[in-house]
């Protein structure tokens, strides 16, 4: 198991460097002179240059480079032209309310998808599973934000429980200062008014984001669960007396969970970039407002430091799932790790 | 009048798919006494598995719907009794064995908690409430019965870490951890090699005999059959065509069916018996390999580095002539099918050389002619055909890219499909449309299809049911005579070899440790392997049986040791 975790750890921090070199070349061969946006069209060429020099641009490209990665270990993400601040303060400030929704959206996904996958399986070709699959075919086919529009619409016409714009009502006064994430620390404080505004905040944004993967995952569990009841094993273990329960939770959906997960943890970058536009739709205060602003205004720092988080979350995203599968199918550690 | 244990009446099933119905059961009527051993045979399709599965209650219905009959276990009809009473004979009362050693475990659970879940959802029927200890301690005597002792090292391990006669015996505890009074078996030990299948069914006599179980043995290899059966039920389409007692079946078979079964089994010794010989009276030697080794490099690690090599072939000398029909016999991991991947130039030999036709191998696998030298016959005709191309697609493949007009293409398939028995009209059909002998047909001739020299078979019909087999096997005898080819024919199944080749190699652990003409190997094998190999073999008379290699337990423990995998 150590083997097979330190192999998954070192792949991803090679991932990740490289995804740090690849963001910060892209960013030096896109037109446009940061120096002069950030001075604005009326500053002199003088001052572009002396700008140029106090943000080291004038410098080789390795030695911007080298000084970039120094500064990427220390945690410096450099300036934000926007704003002024630091861009690693900007992110923070903006990325709970984001890793709120996408965890939301995960939840979601996993434990809507799932069962009904499984359910699915079960009763293959009844209505179950024609119902489940033209939901997920619906999922699929709508684009994340004319869902979400489409939601927001309902939500202010017909269903009024679910706000539309917004992360919570500032009106309740509540700071989440424990894992800043609302859901939870509203939780702990045992502020229930909180939480469900929280929720009835989260939720529509969530379902828009969601779909899609939902639709996806459901199909693929659905066809995991049928291939694993075909196994030779799953008739023996019913011939040999486990309950119908155990073969069907225990059995067949840990090994036939393997497909969703892996795909859950691709569906990740996806989720990442539909998050960017379902959250303004939604208005949500997260690191997408932030980050299509500083594309926008060709803020490079910051849109580098955006990618990174962005491809950060991802990695681990992975990392994760992938001692998830090592747990689940010991097969995948006998065959990479030391034990032969 | 012993009582039975298991009583099947008057069975109808059919199957229904997409509002088609069609019977796969017709009036099925067997019975088990208590401590009998009987034996339930027929080929695929035969419905043998589907009477398994209403018996154990795993068949799934729909798409089955059981139309009539009775199974009487114990005096209780199970098909009537509900789902908790049913559960409660499940395990405890009757057991299975499976085929497949590796497919029947849950791949990602230890051995021990796949056997505790066994043990503690049966307690929770019965209303016991063993612990965790208690639980491990039965389960160190069941396997003590199937005779594992390395118990903490088994226990702790996946199923895939464990080697083939291992899991078998180990599966074969499984069933045993409830104290069942039926034990149903599903072909076990097929998927095994000859030498772990014996050591198998020696286990399960003994088993049967020690602890007064009863046995229903479904199988279609009528030479297991002789040593585990004392009643046989033959069964075709469906129906059970001929019941006797085990003497009757083999020494006087009535029915047409039973008969064809029991000459479909090439046999070992005796009059019936096919010496080969060359059809050459002076042949040139046509494959010449001296020395050859092939390694294949294991990588482990956190680097994947080579650690160390693994050979799968060392230093093979071996002379194959022209118009032989040359085998290559051995177990599984002996590296037989390794050799064939090197003469047909899928694998670098990693030392040695090859002369084929007196040109070196190395300089030919280059050329295209070299594909027209030499093809092969794969042993899966369902994978080893494009299941999206039509056959005529896929004959004409190998021809494409050798300058054939369209014309002389749509000849040519013409002509091997004639070649090989099949109308022409099967053109145009795919090869989910065909049985596994006529795909088999359709490998064959797509190896046929630029004319070589040399056809490599491997294993062409182990995945064929015996009838079937006999058929390719006369249609290869033949295209031999007609097109003068040059058979290296690999397979494991040694009484097929003897009245096919004229001349064998058998291989052990990568090397050859035996070969020469057909006949004298099997009239006077030196290599304490062949005769350990040949007296496993199963076979249906007594007069084969006496004239095996005699070899003793001890000999044949001693020698198949060092194969075993730990």
């Amino acid at each position: 198991m150590f083997t097979y975790l330190l192999k998954r750890t070192v792949t991803l921090l090679l991932v990740f460097i490289g995804l740090a070199i690849l963001i910060f070349i892209i960013a030096r061969i896109v037109p446009g002179d940061p120096a002069r946006i950030a001075l604005g069209p009326l500053a002199s060429a003088q001052q572009v240059e002396e700008m140029r020099q106090e943000m080291g641009l004038n410098d080789p490209f390795f030695v911007q480079l080298w000084n970039y990665l120094a500064g990427l270990v220390q945690g410096d993400l450099g300036k934000s032209l926007l704003t002024s601040r630091p861009v690693i303060d900007d992110i923070l400030g903006a990325l709970p309310a984001t890793f709120e929704l996408v965890l939301f959206t995960v939840f979601l996904q996993i434990t809507l998808s799932i069962p009904l996958g499984v359910l699915a399986a079960v009763y293959r070709d009844s209505w179950v599973d024609n119902f489940t699959r033209i939901i997920s075919l619906i999922g699929v086919v709508t684009p994340g934000f004319v869902l979400a529009i489409i939601l927001q619409l309902l939500a202010s016409y017909q269903f009024s429980f679910f706000p539309v714009t917004g992360r919570v009502d500032p009106g309740l006064n509540f700071e989440p200062d424990i894992t800043r994430l609302i859901l939870i620390d509203s939780l702990i404080k045992g502020r229930s008014d909180v939480f469900i505004d929280a929720f009835s905040h989260i939720f529509l944004p969530s379902i828009a984001l969601a779909a899609a993967g939902i639709g996806q995952v459901m199909r693929i569990t659905r066809s995991a669960m049928i291939e694993v009841s075909r196994f030779d094993f799953i008739e023996a273990s019913r011939a040999y007396g486990i309950p119908e329960r155990v073969v069907t939770f225990g059995y067949m959906l840990r090994i036939a969970s393997v497909a969703p997960l892996t795909i859950l943890g691709l569906e990740f970058a996806s989720l990442i970039g539909n998050a960017f536009v379902v959250e303004f739709v939604f208005s949500w205060p997260g690191i997408a407002s932030y980050g299509v602003r500083t594309i926008l205004q060709k803020d490079l720092n910051a849109v580098i430091g955006v990618v990174l988080v962005s491809g950060i979350f991802f990695v681990f995203a992975n990392l994760f799932i992938d001692i998830l599968l090592g747990i689940i199918d010991p097969r995948h550690r006998i065959r990479e790790g030391s034990s032969k | 009048m012993q009582e039975n244990i298991l009583e099947v009446r008057d069975l109808n099933i059919s199957f229904s798919n997409y509002g088609k119905t069609s019977k796969v059961l017709r009036n099925v009527n067997l019975n088990v006494l208590r401590g009998e051993r009987v034996s339930l045979i027929g080929q695929s399709g035969s419905g043998k598995t589907v009477t398994m599965r209403t018996i154990i209650g795993t068949l799934p219905t729909p798409p089955a719907i059981i139309e009539s009959g009775e199974i009487l276990y114990e005096r209780k009809n199970l098909l009537a009794l509900n789902r908790i009473e049913r559960n409660k004979i499940k395990g405890s009362g009757i057991s299975i064995i499976l085929q497949d050693p590796l497919l029947s475990f849950n791949p990602v659970l230890t051995i021990l908690r796949q056997m505790e879940d066994i043990i503690k959802y049966s307690d929770v029927r019965r209303g016991l409430s063993r612990g965790h200890k208690e639980r491990k301690e039965l389960i160190c005597e069941t396997l003590a019965k199937v005779q594992l002792f390395d118990n903490e090292r088994i226990l702790d391990s996946y199923p895939i870490m464990l080697s083939g006669g291992m899991r078998q015996r180990v599966l074969i505890g499984m069933a045993l951890l409830n104290q069942p009074k039926l034990l149903i078996a599903d072909e076990p030990g097929t998927a095994l090699d000859v030498t772990t299948q014996k050591e198998i069914l020696d286990l399960l006599n003994m088993l049967v005999a020690n602890e007064g179980l009863s046995l229903l043995f479904i199988t279609h290899n009528l030479g297991v059959v002789r040593e585990m059966a004392d009643r046989i039920y033959v069964m075709q389409s469906g129906k059970i065509v001929e019941t006797n007692h085990r003497e009757n079946i083999f020494n006087t078979p009535q029915d047409p069916y039973t008969i064809s079964l029991m000459e479909s089994v090439p046999p070992l010794y005796g009059k019936k018996v096919i010496d080969v010989k060359n059809s050459n009276p002076i042949p040139d030697e046509m494959i010449k390999i001296s020395n050859l080794t092939k390694s294949f490099p294991v990588r482990t690690g956190f680097l994947n580095r080579i650690t160390s090599e693994n050979h799968a072939v060392k230093s093979i000398n071996l002379s194959i002539n022209d118009g032989d029909i040359f085998g290559i016999a051995g177990e599984s991991g002996s590296g037989k099918t390794t050799i064939a991947k090197i003469l047909v130039g899928l694998h670098q030999p990693s030392a040695g050389q090859i002369r084929i036709n007196k040109s070196n191998l190395e300089q030919l696998v280059e050329l295209k002619d070299y594909r027209k030298l030499i093809q092969i016959v794969y042993q899966n005709p369902g994978s080893s055909l494009n299941r999206k191309r039509t056959i005529a697609q896929i004959l004409s493949v190998p021809l494409k890219f050798s300058d054939y007009t369209d014309k002389m293409i749509k000849d040519r398939t013409n002509e091997l499909l004639n070649m090989v028995d099949l109308p022409i009209s099967y053109s145009s059909m795919y090869p989910h449309e065909l049985s596994g002998g006529q795909k088999q047909r359709v490998a064959i001739a797509r190896a046929l299809s630029l004319k070589p020299k040399i056809i490599v078979l491997d294993e062409p019909t182990s995945a064929l049911d015996v009838l079937v087999q006999g058929t390719v096997i006369d249609l290869l005898q033949r295209l031999k005579k007609e097109l003068g080819l040059t058979y290296i024919f690999i397979s494991h199944d040694l009484s097929l070899m003897r009245n096919f080749c004229n001349k064998i190699a058998i291989m052990f652990k990568g090397e050859i440790c035996e070969s020469g003409e057909t006949k004298d190997i099997f009239s006077n094998p030196k290599h304490l392997y062949t005769k350990a190999l040949i007296s496993s073999i199963p076979v249906i008379s007594d007069l084969e049986e006496s004239l095996k290699p005699k070899v003793t337990d001890e000999e044949r423990s001693m020698v198949l040791q060092n194969t075993r995998k730990i």
